[in-house]
């Protein structure tokens, strides 16, 4: 009766329509009265929008009622590793900090080095949540890359430049310190 | 006696619904659709479902959520974050242009500091205080969290005011008496 | 110092027992139904409502706010009831899902003054000065009025395969579990599907399309956490990416607005933290 069409997306999740028939579930009432010739095609693709264009968090949903979401590729650097570093680093922050404060950044020149490059990656793993979450590049296909970028590149250069503040001026801790008693 | 058996056949009918039909074709006919139904196929059912998905408007959010500990403290924590990290970033960026304009440096800077009044100071040392102060208690607390600690609505509360007092008396303290 | 809202503290501060008895009268909305006591008896009590409203038939009208004035003396005590009696008396046309009215269904579920719970467990604010505000569960798709486009929750929560998946089923007999493997579910089968979690985070509302949002991780985490299913190391391989489910942030809103007490935000960082050390 129905036939398993491959589709292009992950076999899991791949729309069987067995038996499904020209049942789908209608959330609205209107569709089972609507006149139609029934085609007998009874399966359709996962990410079949039906001719609608398919713009991510939008209204239009890709395939029928019954076919689950999509699975993303599975990363780990991307996932737990990448949790559990911003987690280690964070809470590393903490003594990092306290030790700066209480030392002169001129005579733990190290500590002050770690502290000012842990400061600008947990900053680089923030601001790329806030793009993750507000600019994604599937949602803001021009935007969205051109941040990605130009914060890669602001974190470069910005490790360049403490790594220049620290060797060549007073370092950041010793720079807070001034300020705080000038 | 007779009632339970008039009770019992009542039962069966009830229980099987093949006797009830065979019994009373009358509810056969009740059941009967005059509205003509025809099927449609998945395709042409998400093809309709798309037709009318594409007009529903996005329902109100942010706009009309009532103001919560929650979440004010959770915006609250990404909005210091890119404050200070901002002003980390502006600075460092700054400091690769000292080759060419040597007033950008920390000398500078600190003699530029302390000709301000001192109620400038204060202010400008608190308004560095509070998100600094703020992000690094609410950092602690969700490191808490994360290795498991505190995760109930009574905890979040507790921990949520609790950073709210340590971040007003750290960062008066650092501003003003540092 | 916990000080929640009006409208959902007044809910949790009454015992469950003196709930069950206020449920019976919750049935008669209409001031026709409620015969047994007469309408004289009691001072009334104009309460204004403002209800969100969208008529898919018209869709080019922008959704707005509706006002209708219902008296308190002739409603039941629960949101529900208020909506009912507006359905029954005043607008035939005003669209919501409901089905228990006992908070176990979760069709109910809708925004009330600025809370996501269950129409049918929320009391309504006795307060008749301050307009109660009705929306739909937020940033949603509106299907009409309160019924919001469920469709993309149920088919994430197909993704997650929420069944027992085990390879090895014992050879007679049912799958045997001990209390305490037992009791990790607790706190987690419960969990009705309304969506109130989900739709009041904010991480969810600008990620729905990848990010699975705190139910359905919550219901993912069941059935990692289930000593009878076999595949909790597959189930947490699906979710090692930056969206399905590292979007959470702890935000909390969800374990906050949860009508049944739940606290998916605890499952969430639970599995966070089983990924992590693992």
């Amino acid at each position: 009766m129905s036939l398993i069409r491959p589709t292009a997306s992950s076999s899991t999740f791949r729309a069987i329509g067995l038996g499904l028939g020209g049942r789908g579930l209608h959330t609205s009432r209107a569709l089972a009265i609507r006149a139609s010739t029934p085609r007998r095609d009874a399966t359709v693709a996962a990410d079949e929008t039906g001719g609608f264009k398919y713009i991510p968090g939008g209204p239009i949903l890709k395939g029928t009622v019954n076919d689950a979401t999509p699975q993303i590729e599975a990363s780990r650097s991307h996932g737990s590793y990448h949790w559990a570093f911003e987690r280690v680093l964070s809470a590393a922050l903490v003594p990092v900090t306290v030790g700066a404060a209480v030392s002169s950044g001129s005579a733990y020149p190290i500590l002050d080095g770690i502290l000012a490059v842990s400061l600008i990656v947990h900053s680089h793993i923030g601001f790329d949540s806030c793009r993750v979450d507000y600019l994604h590049p599937r949602k803001f296909p021009v935007i969205g890359p051109i941040v990605s970028w130009a914060l890669k590149i602001a974190t470069g250069l910005s490790v360049w430049g403490v790594y220049e503040f620290n060797t060549n001026d007073v370092g950041l801790t010793e720079l807070v310190r001034r300020l705080w008693t000038a | 006696m007779s009632t339970s058996l008039v009770r019992q056949s009542l039962f069966r009918a009830v229980a099987k619904p093949s006797m009830l039909r065979a019994s009373a074709p009358g509810l056969m006919l009740a059941q009967r659709r005059f509205a003509s139904t025809q099927n449609m196929t998945p395709a042409e059912s998400i093809s309709y479902l798309n037709a009318q998905r594409q007009h529903r408007p996005n329902s109100p959010h942010a706009q009309i959520y009532q103001p919560q500990i929650t979440w004010i403290l959770s915006i609250a924590n990404r909005v210091t974050g890119v404050a200070l990290s901002g002003a980390l970033y502006a600075g460092a960026l700054a400091y690769l242009l000292h080759p060419v304009f040597p007033i950008i440096d920390s000398a500078h800077l600190v003699s530029l500091v302390a000709d301000l009044p001192t109620w400038v100071k204060g202010g400008l040392k608190f308004l560095f205080a509070v998100p600094f102060t703020f992000h690094t208690f609410n950092g602690i607390r969700h490191l808490g969290w994360d290795i498991g600690k505190g995760l109930t609505i009574k905890g979040v509360y507790a921990t949520g005011y609790t950073v709210m007092a340590a971040t007003a008396i750290s960062s008066i303290y650092l501003a003003f008496f540092v | 110092m916990f000080k929640p809202s009006t409208a959902s503290s007044a809910l949790r501060a009454i015992p469950s027992s003196s709930r069950v008895s206020i449920g019976a009268r919750s049935f008669h909305a209409s001031s026709r139904a409620a015969l047994a006591t007469p309408s004289e008896t009691k001072p009334e009590q104009t309460k204004e409502f403002k209800i969100y409203r969208w008529n898919p038939d018209t869709p080019s009208e922008k959704p707005k706010l509706q006002s209708y004035k219902v008296d308190l003396s002739q409603c039941g005590p629960m949101m529900l009831d208020a909506l009912i009696k507006i359905k029954n008396e005043l607008d035939p046309t005003l669209t919501f899902r409901r089905s228990c009215r006992e908070g176990i269904c979760g069709s109910c579920a809708m925004n009330i003054d600025g809370v996501n719970t269950l129409a049918c467990l929320c009391r309504i604010d006795k307060d008749v000065k301050k307009p109660s505000k009705v929306y739909p569960l937020p940033h949603m798709y509106i299907v009409k009025d309160l019924v919001p486009d469920l469709t993309l929750f149920y088919k994430q929560y197909k993704s997650i395969e929420p069944f027992l998946k085990n390879d090895n089923p014992p050879a007679q007999g049912e799958f045997l579990q001990t209390q305490e493997d037992r009791k990790k579910l607790d706190g987690m089968y419960e969990c009705i599907l309304c969506a109130c979690c989900s739709t009041s985070c904010p991480s969810y509302w600008w990620n729905q399309d990848q990010y699975l949002g705190p139910a359905v991780l919550m219901q993912a985490y069941r059935w990692m956490a289930d000593s009878r299913d076999s595949y909790g190391a597959e189930r947490k391989e699906k979710m090692q990416n930056t969206m399905s489910l590292y979007r959470c942030h702890t935000i909390f809103n969800c374990s906050r607005t949860c009508p049944k007490g739940l606290n998916p935000a605890l499952a969430i960082a639970k599995m966070k933290l089983e990924m992590a050390t693992e």
